[in-house]
């Protein structure tokens, strides 16, 4: 049956609707000329997909539209996703929960993606199977893994609550939040950051000068102590330490080199390399891996068993060629977040539609990241880079010119952050 | 972005007379599809929003030539504008790929 005929058809049950372009003509169909807003009638592959945050629902939405016939399901434990990135615009007041959340809609709906919402108990990475909580297994001719983060255990930290990480959006964040609206106006807030690799390498940096400014009105005599288990600062370091060491070096106290070894939650106290330390409120952001299901299916072998090795060609995983692991779960040379993994999505779509119809990826693959972060309550600051695949090193290699910050931060680059933030939730989302 | 204002007129008519229709694309993956998407973030799917400037259906040699003006500009000092250094992550071959692919959208 050719496009126009199932139109017809559709139209002759009365379920012409379905198929009707939700934008624009262009958007109708899939590479194939499928109608993209209803699951292929006859699908000629099957994927699976586990996670629904950035990754996750990229791939979901460029699987359907540059495939030909490919049913995708998606499964993610919670019915929308709380955004991670501007979290830090919630912890002070300028952004809300509701402004934070994304639904899946637009993939059931505009791009005919079938979305589960279940947690996956297990990944077979040999036969393709998901195992659901509920006991289901689903089968697909490829699983991709877009399962983001989880955080080493805490010795002493029996309570996560007492001492939020704050690190993907949602509860946590509003938790935080609320401990420093709760904290004295002479107070002292620790943060604390992880070992690299970990989600979003200027976050934790940005965090502490939205923090910093913020408590120059709300907490005027408070203290922020950060601690940093890096040597230096992760990412941009001239930005952040101008911001350090000039605009906010009355508030922020900045140690490198601090790993925290126990959390003592009724003292509110950290135990580390450096001696112990109290905080009316402790952001404790843990160090990172990918989740247990990678795990456990053995697909993290890389970066001290923390994460999972990949061909970046197409993202498969370097232990099980049917499983591909794309954005924070995956060990690339490439930064975990939410623009890049949305570009990585993209990839392993396309490899995936190439490998479908009988061909191969794309040699010669690009990403790209951009992000901003805010330095005080009105200016930002951004960062770019591009990655070329270096096909001696098979690995994504940043071009030398185009990695780079911005000189400063200023009023305009924080209306760049808004639009930014809003196209790049409409590209993973809408 | 208000600094790469987009011009109108002739090279843009002249785009607009042939588009590639999208149902003509039976092949997984036109060329330059896949590099164009790196545009897609900030610019919207396909080039067409919301975001920043649209580059659905723009002209080729516009999308081109003014990538290659802040190429240059890159170059010769760390600019304010992020698009200015990002651009130089792309070679020339790349560039011309994918905005002839983003010339080929419907606006």
């Amino acid at each position: 049956m050719n496009r126009r005929e199932l139109l017809q058809a559709l139209a002759a049950a009365g379920l012409s609707h379905l198929a009707l372009p939700v934008r624009a003509q262009a958007q109708a169909t899939d590479a194939g000329g499928n109608p993209l807003a209803i699951p292929p009638a006859s699908p000629k592959a099957r994927v699976i997909v586990v996670g629904g945050g950035m990754a996750g629902t990229t791939f979901c939405k460029y699987m359907r539209m540059w495939g030909d016939a490919v049913d995708v399901t998606l499964v993610e434990r919670f019915a929308s996703f709380r955004s991670p990135i501007l979290s830090n615009e919630l912890l002070v007041g300028r952004r809300t929960s509701a402004n934070l959340t994304f639904g899946y809609t637009a993939l059931r709906e505009r791009y005919g993606v079938r979305v589960i919402t279940s947690a996956v108990t297990e990944v077979d990475p040999v036969a393709a199977t998901v195992r659901l909580k509920d006991g289901r297994v689903l089968s697909g001719d490829r699983v991709v893994l877009a399962t983001g983060i989880e955080f080493d255990p805490m010795p002493g930290l029996t309570d996560a609550n007492a001492m939020p990480h704050a690190w993907q959006g949602g509860a946590q964040a509003v938790l935080l939040k609320n401990q420093m609206a709760a904290m004295p106006a002479n107070g002292t807030m620790v943060l604390t950051i992880p070992k690299t690799p970990y989600r979003c390498p200027p976050g934790p940096y940005e965090r502490a000068c939205t923090i910093a400014d913020w408590m120059k009105v709300r907490k005027p005599r408070a203290k922020l102590i950060v601690l940093d288990a890096n040597p230096d600062f992760v990412a941009h370091r001239d930005n952040f330490s101008n911001a350090f060491f000039g605009l906010h070096s009355q508030v922020i106290e900045y140690h490198t080199g601090v790993d925290v070894t126990f959390a003592d939650v009724a003292q509110r106290t950290l135990h580390t390399s450096t001696g112990q330390i109290q905080g009316d409120v402790i952001n404790l952001i843990r160090r990172q891996r990918a989740p247990a299901i990678v795990r456990r299916a053995g697909l993290a072998t890389a970066t001290e068993r923390r994460f999972a090795p990949v061909d970046v060609l197409s993202y498969a995983s370097t232990v099980a060629p049917r499983v591909h692991v794309i954005g924070d779960s995956s060990a690339t040379t490439q930064p975990k977040a939410g623009h890049i993994a949305n570009q990585e999505a993209k990839v392993c779509a396309d490899a995936l539609a190439r490998i479908f119809g009988g061909g191969q990826p794309d040699p010669q693959p690009v990403t790209n990241s951009a992000c901003y972060s805010t330095i005080t309550a009105t200016q930002a600051a951004w960062l770019t880079a591009v990655f070329q695949y270096d096909p001696v090193s098979r690995t994504m290699v940043p071009a030398p010119d185009s990695s780079a910050a911005s000189v400063g931060w200023d009023s305009e680059h924080f209306e760049e952050m808004e639009e930014w933030f809003d196209a790049l939730m409409a590209d993973s989302f809408a | 972005m208000p600094r790469h204002p987009r011009p109108h007129g002739l090279l843009l008519a002249l785009a607009l007379s042939a588009p590639l229709s999208p149902l003509a694309q039976t092949a997984a993956s036109p060329p330059g599809q896949l590099l164009a998407s790196n545009c897609f973030q900030c610019h919207g799917t396909n080039g067409r929003g919301p975001g920043f400037e649209r580059l659905a259906g723009e002209s080729a040699d516009e999308i081109y030539g003014e990538l290659l003006e802040m190429r240059a500009e890159g170059a010769r000092e760390r600019g304010r504008d992020i698009m200015v250094r990002h651009a130089l992550g792309y070679t020339d071959a790349q560039l011309r790929q994918l905005a002839q692919w983003l010339s080929q959208q419907p606006r």
